[in-house]
Parts: C-alpha cells; structure tokens; sequence
C-alpha cells in the first residue's frame, strides 16, 4: 500500500515518541508543582539530568538502582506472560534478601565467591518459595493472587521487623539504645565485585545476562512455550495437554524467585548488610512495585525491560540529585515519580490501541492480545 | 475481662469497621457491574488526605467527606475511563493508580501531617442507646456508624430488590443479554463504578475526619488491599460483605488482647494474624476441595454450608463490553 506508507511511517514515529512525550508532558506537571513551590523548574530539571547522567558516578548510581528495577521486572515478564498478576515482589525481595544475609553471616570460613554464590542462589530460591505459595494457593484453591500476593507482602514485612529486632540485630545495635533494625555488616570478602571504580556492582551484569536468559525461556523452550499458551489462553492449553495448575505454579514460583535474587543482589552489592526502617519500603525502596511498571513499560519483553529500567533508575537518581541541589520537598520527587509512571504507562496503553486500530483494519479479530485481564479471576 | 469492658472492645471493633464496611459496599457495587476497581488502597489514600485537608480549611466535616467523595468518583472514573473507552486491562490502571494515590497524597498532604483537624461529631441515639446490650454497641456512635448499617442495608436492597439493580448485576453478569434487554451496559458500568468509588472515598475520608483521626503519610496503608479481599469473602454480597469487615475488625482487636496477655510472645506473630487470616478465608471459599468436603456432610447441612462457604464472581467480572 504505497499510499499510506507515509502515513503509517509517520505512525510508527509516533508510536517510538509517545513514551517520550508522555515523560515530557508528566515533567511539565512538575514543573508546575515546582513554580507552585517557588523553584525554578530548569534549573531542578538540569540538576536532575546531571544527577542521574551527569558523570562516571552519577551513571553508575543510576544503574545501581535499576539493577533491582530489571531482575523484579524479568519475574514479572514471566508471570504476566503466563496471565498471573504478581503484586508480590516486595515481600519476595524482602525473604529472599534475609535468607542471603543469613548465609553471609553464618559462613564466613569458606571463599568469598562460594558464599556469595551460595548467597544469591538461597535469595533466589526463598523468593521462589515465597512466589510458590500465592501460585499454589491460585492454581489449586482458586484464591485470587493479586490479594494473596499482597497479603504475603506484608507477612514478610512483619517477619523482617522481627528478625532484624530480634534474632538478627547487629550485636552492637543490640547494645545501644538507639537499636536502629539492621543486621551486622557481611565481611569484606562478601562483597559482589566492583565493576568500576564505582559503586556499579557485578549484579547489574548478572541481570543484564539473566534478561537474555528470560528471553530463551520465554520464547525458545518448551516451558515457556507452555507458560505463555497458558496465559494466553488456559482451555486451548488443557486441551492441548498441557498441565495448566502446574505452569501457574511455574510462573509464580519462576517470578518471586527473580524478586527473591534482587533483594539478595541488594545485600551483597549495595548495602552489604539488611537493614530496614520497618516500613514495608524501608529496605526495598519500592523496587518491587517499580519493577512491575518497568516490566510494563519494556512491554513485557525481557530484553525491553532494560532500557525500562535504566529510565526508572535515572528517575530516582535524578530525582534525588534535585532534591538537593534545589531542596524541595521529598514528597514532591515520589509524587513526580508516580506522574511520570502514570503517563508513560497509559501512553503504552495509548501505542497498544493505536496498534489494534491498524490492525483492525486487516482483520476485525487479529488483536495483539497481551495477557493482563482479570477476565477470569477469584 | 468484665462485662463493660468487652462492651466496650466491642463497640470499638464496630465504629474501627465501619468505614471497611462503606468501603467494601463500593467495592461490591462495582465488582456486581463487571469491573475491578484495583485502585482502592490509592483512592482511600487520596480521599483521606483531601477530607482531612478540606475539613480543616473549611472547618466542616460534611465538605471533608464530599471531597473525598468527589476524589473516589474521579478515580474510579479513570479505571472505568481506562477499561470502557481504550479497553486497557482494569488491573494494570487500577495498580498504577494505587502508586500514584499513595505517592500523591504524601506529597499533598505533607504540610498537614500530625495536626488536629476537625472531628465528626459524637452522636447517640436517645432511648435506643439504653437498650441494655444493644444500645452502648450500636446507638451509641456517630453518624458514620449509622450510615455504614444504612448504607449496608440499602445496597442489599438496590442490588437484588430493584429495576435498577437488576440492570446493574446483569450489566455485570451478562452484558449482552442485558444490552438485548435495552440496558445502556456502558453507562451503567460509568455510573455504578464512580458510584462505588465515591463511597470508596466516604470510607477514606472515615478514616482521617472519625475513625485513625488526623492525616500522616500512608495513613490508611494496607486497608484497600484488605476491603478488596472482603469483597471476595462476602460473596460479592453487601450483607455477607459487612460482616467480614467486622471479623476483620474482629481478629485485629483480638490480636492486640492476646499481646497484652502475652507480652514475651513477638509482636510480629499478632500482626500477621489478620493477613494470613484473610488468606486462609479466601482459600475456604474460592477452593474446590471445599465443594468436596460439603459434600461429605449430612444432607440438610449442605445448602446452608454452601451458602456461607463457597462464592462465585460475576461471570463478567473484569471483561470489557463493546456494543
């Protein structure tokens, strides 16, 4: 269709804008908040470029941040593929990061890469576990697990402000007064190596190869054949044999296991310790709600999920930047966040439909559908 | 414990229940027309900072609560916005709209944190109230008390005892055959969800102007989360619904006595109670295996037992409708 080659060229260059726009059209909000507030608004937005760009360091926080950003999103590629909604990567994150720290501190005889191996392979299966349960509860008692997921959630909170008050306090906090909830430090040779002189850590490399290695799941093997024909559509996948309860369980179990690997990714290379201020976001940072909406963002794609992370991770680094250079309220960078999330977020939605139009004009029932209705939940 | 301190455990449970109980009426009435409002922990943020926020400034509790109304009715506009009109997933708009409810309302409402404000008015019922019993635990509140039995009663009575709410479960149960029966199945779903989501917004306003009085950031975290689990539990029912909020309530007062009985046990174990509580309800009646286990059961107990133990979703719960 020679004709509309130009037309639809010029589409697909709207398609690639939109994110864009939208971030623009979200930040010129702000700056509108930022007027109210009495700041001026380029000058917070250059600080918040140079914050999270600006140097060899400011690029290095930024990819330190969206290292938990991308492994939480890869879980949440699989399981939105596989039609399970899993709201749950903060609790996964935050048991997965315990059992770790628990390994970190209680072998210190054996080499610093065992232990840190052995480390994030114990994160990574607690995250499975704790992702388990929910799939279970969903795929053989029909418990909805977007709740169930929550509700973990916060038993995990809860857990994490016992243990780091109670049995895992750091001896020296146990004495003071003060009794700041954290752990002992891990020993220096615990320490996921540094890739520059930074603090960019190798976990941000694991990730990046773990986003491939989703991809080969989710789109050479069997299995994920099988998660994806699942969430697609269950009764075709009954029908065609394959064990539906079960691949729920997968998907679930697969998804809390990569949120489980970011907290645990988290201890070893950034923190080298758990420490919490007992909110539900005080060790995480919110990274496994953010992770979702960079899964969202990157389209479900795992290797789209990178370049979604690094733009969330700049967010926050960024954001934080301007809060010093121009001090305004700290409330007022989560509530910028959560603008940019909404409007880029409902922009993809806007592409998707964009999308379905063109092809409607093909075929009334070729939509491009991605697995994220509640069409047959509780 | 004596007789008029449990008297009074009690009534406390009731007055902390009420607004879950305003919310989760929103919630069903929503859920009942075909859509998920997943906002709930978002909205209820929102509108409790705003009602406390309009309260103060105008020193009237009564435009506290429409503000929060208002604030409920636009969010839950988006989500229906969201599924009706660009047939986006109701889940993901939903979520998004939690982060950004929750993110929004600390940056609002930051200068107004741990600041009295302006209190709903105490008001028992004369003569009710001293009824024995029953006075001190039910007349014996404020208005927001009253409205949430009210409001109980009249969703029950809208949904299965009118015209209206006949069109509005069948929007939400079969779209096309009610399209067939010449009901607008979309406006329907636009009405009843900001209808839903306002009183979503009443129950958060509850919460900063009567029930946790004040605002603080993250003041009604978690409660959201927990209304929409209610909402399952109660069958999709506004009665059934209403007595879950006040097990709810229930099973967290218990926690903080059984604290106090026994201080060397941690405090972590009693938080958790009312979250693996609410699992394990949702697991009794959504499972299977519980058909199996009522079907074991002496003949006359299986039809009460299924009542009050299995529920079942309206079958377009979440779907979108296109005419």
């Amino acid at each position: 269709m020679p004709a509309s080659s130009t037309k639809q060229r010029f589409g697909h260059l709207l398609d690639g804008l939109l994110p864009v726009l939208a971030t623009l059209a979200a930040l010129a909000i702000g700056a509108i908040m930022l007027l109210l507030l009495g700041v001026s608004p380029i000058e917070a937005y250059r600080a918040m470029l140079e914050g999270a760009f600006g140097s060899t360091n400011a690029l290095a926080e930024t990819l330190v941040k969206a290292t938990p950003l991308l492994l939480v999103g890869l879980g949440i590629c699989i399981a939105f593929r596989g039609n399970v909604i899993n709201i749950g990567g903060e609790g996964q994150m935050i048991i997965g990061a315990l059992l770790a720290t628990l390994v970190g501190l209680s072998i210190t005889e054996w080499p610093g890469w065992v232990v840190i191996s052995l480390g994030l392979l114990v994160g990574f299966l607690g995250g499975a576990v704790w992702g388990a349960i929910p799939g279970i509860l969903k795929a053989y008692f029909n418990v909805n697990e977007i709740l169930s997921t929550i509700m973990m959630n916060a038993i995990a909170v809860q857990t994490m402000n016992f243990m780091l008050r109670g049995p895992m306090i750091d001896p020296a906090q146990a004495e003071l007064a003060s009794k700041i909830p954290q752990t002992a430090r891990l020993l220096d040779a615990f320490r996921l190596p540094r890739l520059v002189p930074t603090r960019l850590h190798l976990g941000a490399l694991i990730a990046v190869v773990l986003a491939v290695l989703v991809y080969i799941l989710l789109w050479r093997t069997t299995l994920g054949y099988r998660i994806r024909a699942v969430g697609q559509n269950p009764s075709a996948s009954r029908y065609a044999g394959i064990n539906v309860k079960q691949h729920i369980v997968l998907a679930l179990l697969l998804s809390g296991a990569f949120a489980g690997l970011a907290g645990a990714t988290q201890v070893f290379g950034v923190n080298y310790r758990m420490i919490t201020d007992g909110s539900a976001t005080g060790f995480t940072g919110s990274a496994g709600f953010n992770g979702i909406v960079a899964a969202l963002f990157g389209q479900l794609h795992p290797i789209g999920t990178i370049p979604a992370s690094i733009f969330f991770g700049a967010l926050l680094v960024g954001a934080n930047k301007m809060q010093r250079v121009v001090q305004v309220p700290s409330a007022l960078i989560t509530a910028l966040n959560g603008l940019v999330v909404v409007f880029v977020v409902s922009s993809e939605f806007w592409r998707r439909r964009r999308q379905r139009q063109r092809l409607s004009v093909v075929s009334e029932d070729e939509e491009e559908k991605l697995p994220l209705s509640m069409s047959e939940e509780a | 414990m004596n007789e008029t301190e449990l008297i009074r455990t009690l009534a406390s449970i009731i007055l902390q229940a009420a607004p879950l109980m305003i919310a989760v009426c929103g919630e069903t009435i929503t859920e009942r027309v075909g859509v998920v409002n997943l906002s709930l922990d978002g909205t209820m943020l929102m509108s409790a900072m705003t009602g406390f926020v309009v309260g103060l400034k105008t020193d009237n509790v009564w435009l506290g609560f429409l503000a929060g109304a208002a604030i409920g009715a636009l969010f839950a506009l988006i989500v229906a916005f969201g599924s009706i009109r660009l047939r986006q997933s109701q889940v993901a708009v939903g979520f998004v709209l939690t982060l950004l409810g929750d993110d929004l309302s600390a940056f609002l409402g930051q200068n107004y944190t741990r600041i009295p404000g302006p209190v709903v008015k105490f008001m028992p019922i004369p003569i009710l109230k001293d009824i024995p019993i029953l006075g001190p635990l039910f007349f014996d509140h404020d208005i927001v008390v009253y409205f949430a039995f009210a409001l109980v009663g009249l969703t029950w009575w809208w949904l299965f005892r009118t015209q209206p709410g006949l069109h509005l479960r069948g929007a939400g149960e079969r779209p096309e055959a009610a399209f067939a029966r010449g009901v607008n199945v979309n406006l329907v779903r636009y009405l009843y969800t900001m209808v839903g989501g306002a009183l979503v917004g009443i129950a958060g306003a509850a919460y900063s102007l009567d029930v946790k009085i004040g605002w603080a950031e993250g003041h009604t975290r978690g409660l959201g989360w927990i209304a929409l689990a209610i909402v399952i539990f109660g069958g999709w029912s506004p009665i059934r619904g209403a007595f879950g909020a006040l097990l709810f309530g229930a099973t967290k007062a218990l926690a903080t006595i059984l604290q106090r009985t026994f201080p060397e046990v941690s405090v972590v174990a009693f938080n958790s109670i009312p979250w693996i509580l609410m699992i394990l309800v949702l697991l009794v009646v959504g499972s299977e295996s519980t058909e199996r286990v009522i079907a074991v059961m002496p003949r006359p107990l299986q039809r009460p037992l299924r009542r009050l133990l299995r529920v079942a979703p309206p079958m377009a719960l979440g779907t979108t409708f296109g005419e």
